[in-house]
């Protein structure tokens, strides 16, 4: 059986625990304790996870948090679990969802239907819509629902049942989360903290890198090891409680009440005199031929394999992108012996990342070629190389250009989209900022931007993990404040970091950011709102 | 248009003629004095270890963004900052009876030791020649920077202006 496991690192050593054999479709599959089902899966050589509902195109792993749904299976009989945020159980079965539509798609790929007749298809009259849609839903992949669930395959989390309330909600337990929690909880605030994720920590988990900034803050430390501080942090304050694997699925303004669902069908609802979102962001991705090949991941998928679970995406790859994050993502694919073909991307003007980080890969042998993009990725049932063309300054492609590069995975790094989706429940007013990234609130200067909630990290403006700290300890601050604990501690403090924010938002490269921020930052946002 | 004609931001890397003109090398007499640290970090991003960690007050930045300068007389080769800068563009030079050394922040696969040979490669990653690993250590300051900081030997001098990184031969 292959292994893609990683054993050797310059950096991290990988406590995968005890050694577990898993079934997928029935052959055995060797898995650790602390991995997750797509994980083991990957490491043992899978590529194709499911496939696309409509042309039955293969699907892989791909972002690896659970949210794009291309890893999702049948596991224990439970149909569409998502494998990448699934941990492994001994003795697990998990099978490939096979549907009527794996012989018809050839012929429905050949009637080139348009979208909208599947989407008026049997809908009119209403007496053929109930039976019609059974049929059609085994058409679409998407599983069967079990007749008999087995009870202990529905694991109950204690205590999360019903409604509880709390006078501090922070959503996402990533770097701002984590910092608003310590900055309150050490105050006295009665916190409770929620993330989908098995551990809190977000992304600083995957970064394996030195961060920049001031050394009082964060500067020097490497990401992962800052975040198991700050979790251990939390853990020792009795006032902050923690809810994993647990998402917020919406917010009733009229009830003032979060809505979370937990694992295993529960569910819980939350009302908060203050709410902190700090969501995160979620990945771009690039439009090209065959981009939704098994082996074309995004960046941060390529992290978790590599950082979290210890295992190689690929043997070679070549990367999209030149600002940071692809830029960091070459360099831990350069720390795991992974070859890297080269960073691609138009960037014209410049290097988007910093120089550094630039420079730091190049050194090692691993070009960064700007004036170029990706034409198409090549392989039929996994990627086998890509195409990627020069452009001229207009953007068009150069005649005669193409070029192949060897590979065996493509790794998407071309930025964040702010994760707005919650924001929007609270009825804020959003605007579109480019140089935040997309969809952000207006706030006011004390990060709200309704008059309970506040914002904090890269869901209101996608800038790096240290500021993501500062924001998150400011947030934590105004809300302790708020709620009427501050002692003469808090004014201090406030001033100390809305200053090391200022300092580190000082260089060119957040210039554009600090203007758009100005610009969507208002005295008070109660004004504006009514 | 070839990669060459682009700058450095559109290259990503510098090449030894334009940190001449920073005046990021230090001069050549200094070099064969004694060992001493070039910051080949030439753009304005909010950082500051290096300057924090030397002890002899020889790496001086104004403000957290702007670039860091280092007075050679004071410095005293210490590796410190080499170990704690975040973006590893921190290197030490020195040539001493004819042969270049080059001292370099190392995070990868294989482990240095003593003797092994290396193949020596440029800023923009052309393998140049080939050196000996001399000096290797493990450096950390408590938990937070670990880091190997490796010295190679080279028997050209004058290659110890464009070494800044190395594959270990195995």
């Amino acid at each position: 059986m292959e292994d893609w496991r990683i054993y050797k690192h310059p950096i991290l050593e990988f406590d995968r625990g005890k050694e577990f054999t898993i079934y997928l479709d029935g052959t055995p599959i060797k898995a650790y304790e602390n991995e997750t089902v797509a994980a083991a899966l990957f490491a043992s050589g899978l590529r194709e996870f499911s496939k696309s509902i409509k042309y039955r195109r293969p699907r892989g792993f791909f972002c690896a948090i659970g949210r794009c749904s291309a890893c999702m299976m049948e596991v224990d009989g439970v149909p569409n679990v998502r494998t990448c945020v699934t941990m492994v159980k001994d003795g697990m079965r998990v099978k490939r969802q096979k549907t009527l539509a794996d012989w018809a798609s050839p012929f429905l790929n050949l009637m080139k239907l348009p979208p909208q007749v599947y989407m008026k298809l049997f809908t009119k009259p209403g007496i053929i819509y109930k039976p019609a849609m059974k049929i059609m839903r085994q058409f679409t992949g998407l599983g069967s629902i079990p007749t008999k669930v087995q009870k202990d395959t529905i694991p109950k989390t204690e205590g999360s049942q019903g409604e509880i309330s709390t006078e501090f909600l922070i959503i996402g337990g990533g770097p701002a989360g984590m910092s608003a929690a310590i900055e309150a909880g050490q105050r006295g605030v009665d916190t409770l903290i929620i993330d989908d994720k098995e551990k809190l920590g977000g992304q600083l988990l995957k970064q394996t890198h030195t961060f920049f900034s001031d050394v009082k803050y964060a500067a020097g430390k490497r990401g992962f090891k800052l975040g198991e501080e700050m979790v251990d942090q939390i853990s020792e304050l009795e006032t902050v409680k923690v809810l994993t694997e647990t998402s917020a699925v919406g917010y009733y303004p009229s009830e003032n009440t979060m809505l979370m669902s937990g694992s295993g069908n529960t569910t819980l609802k939350v009302k908060a005199k203050k709410y902190l979102v700090s969501t995160g962001a979620y990945e771009k991705t690039l439009v090209f031929d065959n981009n939704d090949l098994p082996g074309v991941y995004g960046a941060g998928g390529v992290q978790t394999l590599l950082n979290v679970y210890g295992i190689k995406p690929g043997n070679r790859g070549m990367l999209l992108g030149t600002g940071n994050v692809a830029l960091i993502v070459a360099y831990h694919l350069l720390q795991a012996g992974v070859e890297v073909a080269g960073v691609f991307a138009p960037s014209f003007r410049r290097v988007r990342g910093y120089f550094v980080h630039a420079a730091k890969i190049q050194r090692h042998g691993v070009p960064v070629v700007t004036r170029h993009t990706i034409v198409k990725a090549l392989g039929k049932k996994k990627v086998e190389g890509a195409i990627v063309t020069k452009l001229n300054t207009d953007y068009t492609p150069v005649p005669g250009s193409e070029r192949k590069i060897d590979c065996d995975f493509i790794c998407i790094g071309v930025g964040l989209n702010p994760a707005y989706d919650l924001v929007q429940l609270f009825n804020p007013k959003m605007v579109n900022v480019r140089q935040l990234g997309g969809f952000v609130p207006i706030r006011d200067k004390q990060f709200r931007f309704t008059k309970d909630a506040y914002i904090a990290g890269d869901c209101g403006s996608i800038e790096e993990a240290t500021t993501a700290v500062l924001e998150g300890r400011l947030a934590g601050l105004y809300v302790t404040q708020a709620l009427g604990y501050a002692d003469e501690s808090v004014p201090e403090k406030i001033a100390e970091y809305e200053h090391a924010l200022e300092e580190d938002r000082g260089s060119p490269f957040s210039t554009g950011l600090k203007a758009a921020l100005q610009e969507i930052t208002v005295d008070n946002i109660e004004e504006v709102l009514n | 248009m070839s990669q060459d004609e682009l700058s450095a931001v559109q290259r990503g890397y510098n090449t030894r003629e334009e940190l001449e003109q920073l005046n990021v090398l230090p001069p050549e007499e200094k070099v064969r004095e004694k060992r001493v640290a070039i910051i080949e970090c030439t753009e304005e991003i909010p950082c500051n270890p290096c300057a924090v960690v030397c002890r002899v007050d020889a790496i001086r930045k104004e403000g957290l963004c702007t670039p860091a300068v280092v007075d050679w007389d004071k410095c005293t080769g210490c590796t410190m900052c080499v170990a704690v800068c975040p973006g590893l563009s921190i290197f030490l030079q020195q040539i001493k009876d004819d042969k270049g050394y080059v001292t370099m922040p190392y995070e990868l696969i294989p482990e240095p030791k003593v003797g092994d040979r290396a193949q020596l490669m440029d800023r923009s990653g052309k393998v140049v020649g080939e050196g000996k690993i001399v000096i290797p250590t493990y450096q950390a300051k408590g938990d937070a920077y670990p880091r190997w900081v490796v010295t190679v030997e080279m028997d050209d001098p004058e290659l110890s202006y464009e070494v800044r990184a190395i594959k270990i031969l195995k």
